[in-house]
Formats: structure tokens, C-alpha cells, sequence
């Protein structure tokens, strides 16, 4: 689904991503985890050139994202983002949200688009809310909205930003419950997050980052239990 | 006490008259003002340095010199250039126009700078050409934040337009001082048109307190 080789990313002097070769599978969900300022949000947001790398390859499909400048935005309509801070549009209702770019960009019918939305919102329980405004909704509510709202376009892959870090804690299961019944679709998934139990129980492969370098990777059960290096082991220490 | 309205009567249709002649050439000016200002605004947050140049260069020179002279070189000194003999209504609409528009593209940056940057991520993320993005997610937030900062120029713009008087325009101002030679008496036509442009400013003001009641709805 998605190839990553020699991905470096420098933001002026300060390199950010070091070196990192990896891969995610169609239908895998990876979490990518690793101390604050270790790479993982970068790295994340490389994979749809939110961030441009500053050398590397990104392959999608068997397509070059470094090379295919002028597709960027056919590219990003197949990768789904999902944001810390939600950026709903907050001028817009929750089902125009979900129906402004299927419309606007893949020229979807009105009312086939606000269909589709309405069985997305189903999906993520807000069915009641459609007429609502972000403003009056709660962080775990808007996080949902957003999650339906980048499936809205139909991706093949969602890309997550440390989807709960920003939500009080008593919404953070209902967040995580859509994620994991997303992920039991069988959706290819990328996550950053600080999430541990959604690591351990969801993931099909943790990616652990530390200053930018890809420090280990493998499934969740060896990494948690039995973590190969140092770096990792002390990271797990101080979070678990 | 010096006070006679009623010799004034009999020039008050000629008077009122000039409500529509100065809402002509505000309505044009605004209009004007309002689009070239968004693309200047465009042009400034562009990364193609020369346009960003070249939108500041504009704004300084227009925000740096009096409109009255802005207004003077349009009527007076152009015509000696190209030979073309502006009539004083189009010189009022580009002066006004062009002038508001350097002071509206300043507002309007302002307001896109301050739209918060995960909404054009958001955007991005989306697919979203860069035109739609601004025309229907950056620009309806931007203007919500700036429509006080907004009408003011538009005020501004309107008290302002009694400048045009200077180039024999026959606008409300320059119908008062018709008035006041005529009857050998200022005070009262000179009341008269300031009653009526404070009539004018208070409809923008409550035209503009309408807009953002519409604009509240999401909040």
C-alpha cells in the first residue's frame, strides 16, 4: 500500500526524520509511537506532503509522491487525515462537512453525497447531530465528526494525529471505539498516538520513533513485552 | 440668533438630490475597493515573492499619499498624459476605489492570517483546490473577523467621498456649498447634508450589525 525508503526531512538546520525505511501493508493499522519531539507527528504528515521531505521516496500504489508534484491532490483525496485538534469547519454544519469535499472535489451529487454522510454519521452515533454546528458539539463528538468527514471521501488510507490527545479523558473511549471498529473493517490505518492499551490491542505493528530514527518495529505483543533496545525499553518504563 | 431654514426650502429637492449622486459613485468605489483589496490580500500571503512585492509597493503608495491628491492626479493629470478627458464620476470611483482597496487589503490579510493554519491543513488533507479552500472554507472565516474592522472603512470611505466636491462633482457636499453661495447662508445647507450623511453612516451600521448577526449563526 505504502512504501517508505530513506525518507529525511530537515526543517533548516534541525533534521527531524533520519533515514526511515518502512512499510504498511493494505489493511494493517500501525501505530507509531515514541517520546514528544521524537519525529512521529512529522513522519505522519510526510506520508500525505502536508510536510514535504527533504529527500526519500514515498511510494503509494506504486506511484512516487516525490515525483508527481502536480497529483498531490488526487493523491491526498486517497489518505484520510484525522487531526489533534479535529480543524472541523466551523462555519459549516456537521453533514456539510462531511458532503463539501466529495462534492466540491470528486464532484459527487448532493444528495448522493449527504446519503453517504448520513450512514457515516450513523456509523460514528451522531445521526441526531447532523444540523449541528462544531461549536456545539463536544471534543469527542468533533473528533468523530472528523473521522467521518475524512471517510467521507472514501480513502484507502487514514493517517491519525494523536487523535485523543486533546480530549478530556472521559472521551477518549468513545473516540477510540469508532477507530477500533474502523480498523476491524479492515482499513489501512497509520496512528500516532500516546495511546498505549489502543497500541497493544489494536495495532498490527508498532513503529517506535526516537529523535527522528526508527529505532524498532515489529508486532505489538514482542514490542511491548519484549522490547529489543534500550531506547525503547525506557520509554516503556516511563509510560506503562 | 442668524437661523432661517425656510429660505432653504426651495433647494432641498435639488439637495436630496445629491443622496443618490454620492451613493452612485460609494456603491462603485466599494465594489471596487472590495475585489481588487481581496486580491491584493491574495497577493500578499502568495509565496511568488514579485506578486507579494509588488500588492506592498501598491499599498504604500496608496496608503502613503493623500486621497485628495490621489484624486487630483486622476482627474486633472491624467488626461494631460493620454489625452483621454475622465468624466469626474469614473475619477471618483477609481480614486475611491483604489485607494480604499489598498487600506482593504490590509484588513483582509489580517483576517486570513488569523484563520486558524489547521483549517487550510484540514483543507489540504481534503483534497481541496486551492481556490475553493479560500473562496469557501479561508475567506467566509476571514470575514466574520474582520467585518467591524470592515464597515469602518466603509464609513470611512463614505464620509470621506465629500472630497470629491473638489473636482466640481456634484455630490451632497458639493450641492450644500451650491446652496450656501446662492443664499448667501451656510450654516443651514451645511446642516442639512451632515444630518443626512449621519443618516447614511447609521444604515451602513445597521446593515453591518444585520451582517454579523448572520455571520454569529455558527457560533
Amino acid at each position: 500500500m505504502i512504501k517508505v525508503e530513506k525518507l529525511h526531512k530537515s526543517f533548516g538546520n534541525h533534521e527531524v526524520l533520519k533515514d526511515i525505511t518502512t512499510e504498511i501493508k493494505k489493511g494493517q493499522v500501525v501505530s507509531i509511537i515514541g517520546p514528544s519531539g521524537s519525529g512521529k507527528s512529522t513522519f505522519l504528515r510526510c506520508l500525505n506532503l502536508l510536510e514535504t521531505p527533504t529527500s526519500g521516496t514515498i511510494l503509494i500504489g506504486g506511484q512516487n509522491l516525490m515525483e508527481s508534484k502536480k497529483d498531490n491532490q488526487k493523491i491526498r483525496q486517497q489518505i484520510g487525515m484525522v487531526f489533534q485538534h479535529f480543524h472541523l469547519f466551523p462555519h459549516m454544519t456537521v453533514l456539510e462537512n462531511l458532503t463539501y469535499a466529495p462534492i466540491k472535489v470528486k464532484g459527487e451529487k448532493k444528495s448522493v453525497a449527504e446519503e453517504k454522510a448520513r450512514v457515516l454519521l450513523k456509523r460514528v452515533g451522531l445521526s441526531p447531530k447532523e444540523k449541528a454546528y462544531p461549536s456545539s458539539l463536544s471534543g469527542g463528538q468533533k473528533q468523530r465528526v472528523a473521522i467521518a468527514r475524512a471517510l467521507a471521501m472514501e480513502p484507502e488510507l487514514m493517517l491519525f494525529d494523536e487523535p485523543t490527545s486533546a480530549l478530556d479523558p472521559e472521551m477518549v473511549k468513545e473516540v477510540l471505539d469508532v477507530m477500533k471498529d474502523l480498523a476491524k473493517s479492515g482499513m489501512t490505518m497509520a496512528v500516532v498516538t500516546h495511546e498505549m492499551g489502543f497500541a497493544r490491542e489494536v495495532a498490527d505493528r508498532v513503529l517506535f520513533l526516537d529523535h527522528g530514527v526508527l529505532v524498532e518495529e515489529g508486532n505489538p505483543v514482542e514490542f511491548f513485552n519484549n522490547p529489543r533496545t534500550d531506547r525503547a525499553r525506557d520509554f516503556l518504563e516511563k509510560v506503562l | 440668533m442668524n437661523l432661517d431654514f425656510s429660505q432653504m426650502v426651495p433647494y432641498i429637492p435639488f439637495m436630496l438630490e445629491g443622496i443618490w449622486v454620492t451613493l452612485k459613485f460609494v456603491f462603485f468605489a466599494i465594489i471596487l475597493g472590495a475585489i481588487f483589496g481581496t486580491l491584493l490580500a491574495l497577493c500578499k500571503i502568495s509565496h511568488i515573492k514579485p506578486l507579494r512585492w509588488a500588492a506592498d509597493a501598491y499599498t504604500s503608495v496608496f496608503r502613503g499619499t493623500p486621497l485628495i491628491l490621489q484624486l487630483m492626479i486622476i482627474y486633472y493629470a491624467v488626461p494631460q498624459l493620454t489625452g483621454y478627458d475622465i468624466d469626474a464620476f469614473l475619477a471618483a470611483i477609481l480614486a475611491f476605489g483604489l485607494n480604499s482597496s489598498a487600506y482593504i487589503s490590509e484588513i483582509i490579510r489580517a483576517g486570513i492570517q488569523a484563520v486558524d493554519k489547521g483549517q487550510m491543513e484540514a483543507a489540504h488533507a481534503l483534497g481541496i483546490p486551492y481556490r475553493a479552500m479560500m473562496k469557501d472554507i479561508i475567506l467566509p472565516q476571514a470575514l466574520k473577523n474582520i467585518l467591524p474592522a470592515l464597515m469602518n472603512e466603509f464609513i470611512t470611505l463614505t464620509k470621506e467621498s465629500a472630497i470629491v466636491s473638489t473636482i466640481g462633482y456634484l455630490d451632497l457636499m458639493r450641492r450644500a456649498q451650491v446652496v450656501g453661495a446662492d443664499l448667501f447662508r451656510n450654516f443651514e445647507p451645511l446642516l442639512f447634508v451632515g444630518v443626512i450623511y449621519w443618516c447614511l453612516v447609521m444604515g451602513l451600521t445597521v446593515i453591518g450589525r444585520m451582517f454579523e448577526r448572520r455571520l454569529k449563526k455558527s457560533d
